[in-house]
């Protein structure tokens, strides 16, 4: 019960700072306002970076972006395996290893270098969405696959094929609810991982474009005052570093309430 | 008496268990070869066929269509989809896969130009990686109390991404302790290893992350090894820690490691285009963040199928060999 709550704490607290920190940023965090590169004092919490915009401000609003776009791609990588993984699970035989072979297919370069294959092509966010589903819906789709496989013979599955349910509709209303608990802490591990994609490419410049606050396009902006400001460097990426820590912390309290939650625990790009 | 679980019985070996390590061998080649021509296929596809090619980018401001339509066909881009792909794939065999876009130079010579950068960068990483992720790993499945909570620090840790580690890495080590440059840029020509300070905050952010994470994927290994029962066994006979771990768990840890290693080389081919660029490394991680930009499509499609070669070709020859050191399935 402690764990659930806390890992309830833990992921409400996280977007909510994110989302609602831009609200709270005491200056327009796009506006030069004082001497480039100045060390944090008051007045300037964090100091200040290249163009002499408040790092602190900056921080408070660059996380929202970031996070949605991580929030969708994983939501489109675990909708697109749970759905391949009741399949594979439920009808077995060819489709099982036809979507197996896939997925291993898919698994075979790192998400990473996908990503930026599809960036030649695409705007940062649709790459990020495209990267985290095939290199994330086929991890969703094994888990998945091998828990529906697990509850096929249940008793009350039996029984609902004995009333008469066919197909899609058994799937949903009598084998997706039991699913609960591994799409839940799976869908964790997702966001962990796309939100892994999208600072690459926020980072690398197929993001957000400049004048905008984001935690990743920070690290790079502000990676020549280094030495001058480093607050300009750390707080970012102890923003973002906090926010996937906390994802995977919540993500183990899941799993270890419920043990048939298991999942793999591939928390990095390329695996 | 207990017989040990994990050696097989040598009676019931199949017949042909000596050929077994070279068909699994030549299974993993040719695999790795399909998926080589699927790459390809795919990142051909992403560059050449979707909008936004480099005409558009090259003509110059304001440029009309019939313009950049007579610049598209300079450029040989005029045939079908098809047609390029041969003539591309059919260049890259010949070891000519063309020339930038941007600059008009040779892209072999841009791509050897960058190797040995690298080449030193990853090679570093996982020299440091591979011994660090073992001990880890060690630490972590063999740990009495809180095995869980040990593997699940490895696993948090090594899921922060690596512009964070490498972003993190730079402010403590250069900005407030002042010990390295927090820019790599290397002199034209020059070879890294002259200049070992510039490698120190790139090869750092690379080897954390694939550490940790290498240990979080072994700790689950060590501990189901450490619970087999020729363990127990040797352990009650009175053989030393050491030449426990050294004789009855490290030879089943050979298979898993070689395969974290492949993957973790695999991560890291992908996780030097972003420390590469975030530190002005150049290399051809930074070569192909670059070439993206510019959209110089044969750069691109050079760089990104050399880096699939190379991730496929160590995965495959991970599970080629893996499957040869198993003691498991030994056939002597």
């Amino acid at each position: 019960m402690v764990s659930r709550t806390a890992a309830a704490v833990l992921l409400l607290a996280v977007p909510a700072a994110a989302v609602l920190g831009g609200l709270a940023a005491p200056h327009d965090p796009t506006a030069p306002l004082a001497a480039p590169w100045q060390g944090p004092g008051p007045g300037h919490l964090l100091g200040t970076d290249a163009l002499g915009r408040d790092v602190w401000s900056r921080v408070l609003a660059g996380g929202a972006g970031l996070l949605a776009v991580s929030v969708a791609a994983a939501l489109a990588a675990s909708a697109a395996g749970v759905a391949a993984g009741l399949a594979a699970g439920w009808y077995g035989g060819r489709t099982d290893r036809v979507l197996g072979s896939l997925a291993d297919l898919l698994l075979a370069v790192p998400s990473l270098l996908l990503a930026l294959v599809v960036a030649v092509a695409l705007p940062g966010h649709a790459a990020v969405v495209t990267a985290t589903v095939c290199g994330g819906a086929p991890l969703t789709l094994r888990v998945v696959r091998d828990a529906v496989r697990a509850i096929r013979g249940a008793g009350y599955v039996e029984a609902a094929r004995g009333r008469g349910e066919r197909g899609a509709a058994l799937l949903v209303r009598e084998v997706l609810p039991a699913m609960k608990g591994v799409v839940t802490a799976d869908l964790g591990l997702r966001v962990v991982v796309a939100l892994q994609i999208a600072s690459a490419l926020n980072v690398l410049g197929f993001g957000p474009s400049p004048p905008a606050p984001d935690w990743a396009l920070m690290l790079r902006e502000n990676m020549p005052g280094v030495g001058v400001n480093p607050w300009a460097v750390a707080a970012p990426a102890l923003a973002i570093g906090l926010t996937t820590v906390a994802l995977v912390l919540a993500v183990h309290l899941v799993t270890a309430r419920a043990p048939a939650a298991r999942t793999r625990k591939d928390t990095r790009v390329g695996t | 008496m207990t017989v040990p679980t994990g050696a097989a019985p040598a009676g019931a070996a199949p017949r042909h268990r000596a050929w077994a390590p070279l068909y699994g061998a030549l299974t993993a080649a040719v695999r790795a070869l399909l998926l080589l021509v699927a790459v390809s296929a795919v990142v051909f596809a992403a560059t050449a066929l979707l909008p936004g090619d480099a005409a558009e980018i090259r003509a110059s401001p304001g440029a009309t269509t019939e313009e950049v339509r007579a610049l598209r066909a300079e450029l040989g881009q005029e045939a079908g989809p098809l047609r390029l792909y041969a003539d591309w794939a059919g260049g890259v065999l010949r070891g000519d896969p063309g020339v930038s876009l941007v600059n008009g130079r040779p892209v072999l010579d841009a791509v050897a130009q960058r190797l040995p950068a690298t080449a030193t960068l990853v090679g570093a990483a996982l020299a440091l990686a591979a011994p660090a992720m073992l001990l880890l790993g060690w630490w972590a499945g063999t740990a009495r109390r809180g095995r869980g909570a040990a593997t699940a620090l490895l696993t948090g840790a090594a899921a922060v991404p690596t512009a964070v580690t490498a972003a993190g890495l730079a402010a403590l080590l250069s900005g407030v302790l002042g010990l390295v440059p927090a820019v790599s840029l290397l002199p034209p020509g020059q070879a890294p290893v002259h200049s070992p300070e510039l490698l120190v905050l790139p090869v750092l952010s690379m080897a954390l992350p694939t550490a940790l994470f290498g240990g979080g994927l072994l700790a689950g290994a060590v501990a189901d090894t450490a619970s087999r029962p020729h363990v127990a066994d040797a352990r009650r006979r009175g053989r030393s820690p050491w030449a426990v771990a050294a004789v009855d768990v490290l030879p089943f840890l050979l298979a898993p490691f070689l395969r974290v290693l492949a993957v973790s080389a695999g991560g890291l081919i992908a996780a030097a285009t972003v420390v590469e660029t975030l530190f002005g490394y150049p290399g051809l991680g930074s070569l192909l963040v670059s070439s993206i930009a510019s959209r110089d499509t044969p750069v691109i499609q050079a760089v990104a199928v050399s880096a699939a070669a190379v991730v496929l070709a160590g995965t495959a020859l991970a599970d080629a060999v893996a499957g040869g050191t198993d003691p498991r399935g030994r056939a002597w």
